[in-house]
């Protein structure tokens, strides 16, 4: 990764630079690309979860979506039922979604390839059944979570024509250079180099004294950790959280957006993030240029991106970069 | 009531054993679980929708529906599977690139169907009734269909038993699964086995699709619970299991028929989830599944 050769307060310098360039930067973008570059914030940290998961720690989840709405409602629900204030609420969403993924990486240790897949598709299927089971998690209609205009001190900063969506894109951008530095210094730390070893040759790891189980469980830990906060920005982003905002096609696209940005890599988080977003506009214009067709606006995309998935997994394992993949 | 839960139970475990088994098949012979086996059993569904549409038969689409769905497992094993398996072995996401790969065929051949046929649900029609039985002044759920489904599937198996046990073709494929070195020195043509196994497995789930599909809507994504469902039941029954596959489907199927009578219709997905946890953490070979331990 490039930041390899950095040291770790250079690296919080350059996330803290990087921070300030995009904060100012949205002065000057449009309504419609700010509220893009927030998504593009919420699917990177959601990438980042499956790459850690996947290229670090050797599973695989066909079921983080669901991982994304216990956070969402995590944070719908302290939001609307004890009125936490959103910050508290996006930390709470985490905090519920880390103890599902904990319950969830227990299992999912004993578990390989593709019953692990199997395993989690059935679980991103059933778990958003469950908001109908009970009242307090609002049914079809799911939950608010409208945090409202941005407060007096961030208006003062950005200027009076400060709207919502830039707001949203602050919190999301700061939210997710966050957890991505947060990421980069534990992948880097002994937890990280275990979760390499674990996943390279188990045997040998155990053999070195490394609790490879009990590394799978962490990962997936924090896997979670990171959709449930990706999830909780998600229902942010949306204003609110119901059963189907989270549908078993998100699920699968934050693993094709890992796998397209190479999941030997956290910064091909960033790759991909752009990539879910670009896919669908991209798809949207050509759609216009080749007469508007219903049909071919609701499949182009779903075509694009899975082509590009089977010829990346074919032929570009290491993804859509140029980069080697190092062990 | 509770006949009529059992029946229906029946039936829609029929379905679970017909796509679990579809499931076996390529996993005997290929290790590999598909996940575009949904999207294969829906395009040779909407296969058949065509040439019912044109045609108005149902009975003379079904079977093409299935020579379609033969047609497409063994396309997409030379034509896909050959390559990634050649190709993505090692590398960063190694083990998982079949699973990545075949969920990439399953967006795409679903896109594709979208493309052709739009996405609004279609009705493909079958001459049964989809009106249950009525026994004096007593109409139960079941209905012609129904029966059709399960007779339908119980044809499928039984004629999938008879080959396995009784032919040379048979013989070679439990062969060439067990051992597929020993079975090449003895003359098998793996390859070509192996190939014949995903024909089976693609009609296996075009059977599925044909014969459900007039009891609800045809829509590109109809299908994805089912290969969920149809996924649990092959892991309970033993992933290399072909009699596994269907008593798993029978279980599940009766099961969830239960759950839906007499607990609610959103958790089934849910239950299912549970017992394939407590299936995959107490006994990972499943109910029939051989001894060699599937989890390395």
């Amino acid at each position: 990764m490039p930041s390899r050769r950095l040291s770790p307060r250079s690296r919080a310098l350059l996330f803290l630079l990087i921070g300030v360039v995009l904060l100012a930067a949205s002065r000057f973008i449009g309504e419609l690309r700010t509220y893009q570059g927030a998504q593009v914030a919420v699917y990177m940290i959601a990438i980042a979860s499956i790459i850690l998961l996947t290229g670090y720690s050797g599973q695989i989840s066909l079921g983080h979506g669901a991982i994304m709405a216990i956070g969402g409602y995590g944070a719908a629900l302290s939001f609307t039922l004890w009125n936490f204030p959103f910050e508290i609420a996006l930390l709470f969403g985490v905090l519920v979604g880390t103890v599902g993924g904990v319950l969830l990486g227990v299992a999912a240790a004993r578990l390989s390839g593709p019953y692990l897949a199997g395993t989690t598709l059935a679980l991103a299927v059933g778990l958003p059944t469950i908001a109908d089971q009970f009242h307090v998690l609002g049914g079809e209609q799911g939950l608010n979570f409208d945090i409202g205009d941005p407060p007096h001190w961030v208006v003062r900063l950005g200027g009076s024509d400060f709207t919502q969506y830039k707001w949203f894109f602050w919190i999301s951008t700061v939210v997710a250079l966050i957890a991505l530095w947060g990421i980069t210094n534990l992948l880097h730390s002994s937890y990280g180099r275990n979760w390499r070893a674990g996943r390279n040759n188990a045997v040998a790891a155990g053999l070195a004294g490394i609790d490879v189980a009990r590394g799978k469980v962490t990962a997936f830990a924090v896997s979670s950790a990171l959709a449930s906060l990706a999830g909780a920005l998600f229902a942010l982003l949306l204003g609110l959280v119901t059963p189907t905002a989270f549908p078993l096609s998100l699920s699968f696209a934050i693993v094709t957006g890992a796998v397209l940005a190479g999941v030997g890599n956290l910064t091909g988080s960033i790759v991909g993030g752009v990539v879910l977003v670009a896919i669908p506009e991209i798809s949207g214009a050509l759609t216009t240029h080749l007469g508007n067709s219903q049909k071919v606006s609701a499949n182009l995309p779903g075509l694009v991106m899975s082509s590009l998935l089977i010829l990346v997994v074919l032929f570009m394992p290491n993804g859509l970069r140029i980069r080697k993949f190092k062990k | 009531m509770f006949i009529d839960t059992l029946l229906i139970g029946v039936s829609s475990g029929a379905i679970y054993s017909l796509m679990a088994l579809a499931l076996v098949l390529v996993w005997r012979s290929t290790r590999v679980v598909n996940f575009a086996q949904s999207g294969q059993a829906v395009l040779s569904t909407y296969i058949g929708y065509e040439i019912s549409a044109r045609t108005h038969n149902y009975w003379i689409s079904l079977p093409l529906a299935i020579l379609a769905g033969a047609i497409l497992g063994s396309l997409v094993d030379l034509l896909f599977m050959r390559l990634l398996l050649g190709r993505a072995k090692s590398g960063p996401i190694g083990e998982i690139a079949p699973v990545i790969a075949t969920l990439g065929l399953l967006g795409l051949i679903q896109s594709f169907i979208g493309l052709i046929w739009g996405n609004a649900f279609l009705h493909y029609a079958s001459p049964l009734s989809g009106k249950g039985f009525t026994f004096g002044s007593h109409t139960i759920p079941f209905s012609p269909q129904n029966l059709f489904i399960v007779i339908a599937s119980a044809a499928v198996l039984a004629i999938f038993g008879i080959i396995f046990k009784y032919t040379d073709l048979g013989l070679a494929l439990r062969a060439a699964s067990f051992q597929p070195e020993i079975a090449q020195l003895a003359g098998i043509r793996v390859n070509r086995i192996r190939n014949i196994g995903w024909a089976f497995a693609g009609a296996a789930g075009a059977v599925a699709g044909a014969v459900i599909t007039p009891t609800s809507t045809l829509s590109p994504n109809s299908l994805d619970l089912l290969f969920v469902s149809g996924f649990i039941a092959a892991v309970i029954g033993g992933l290399d299991s072909l009699v596994g596959a269907v008593v798993g489907g029978l279980v599940l199927g009766i099961g969830f028929s239960f759950i839906l009578q007499y607990i609610g219709g959103s958790v089934t997905f849910l239950v299912g989830f549970i017992i394939l946890m407590v299936v995959l953490l107490i006994r990972p070979r499943g109910i029939f599944g051989n001894k060699v331990s599937r989890r390395a």
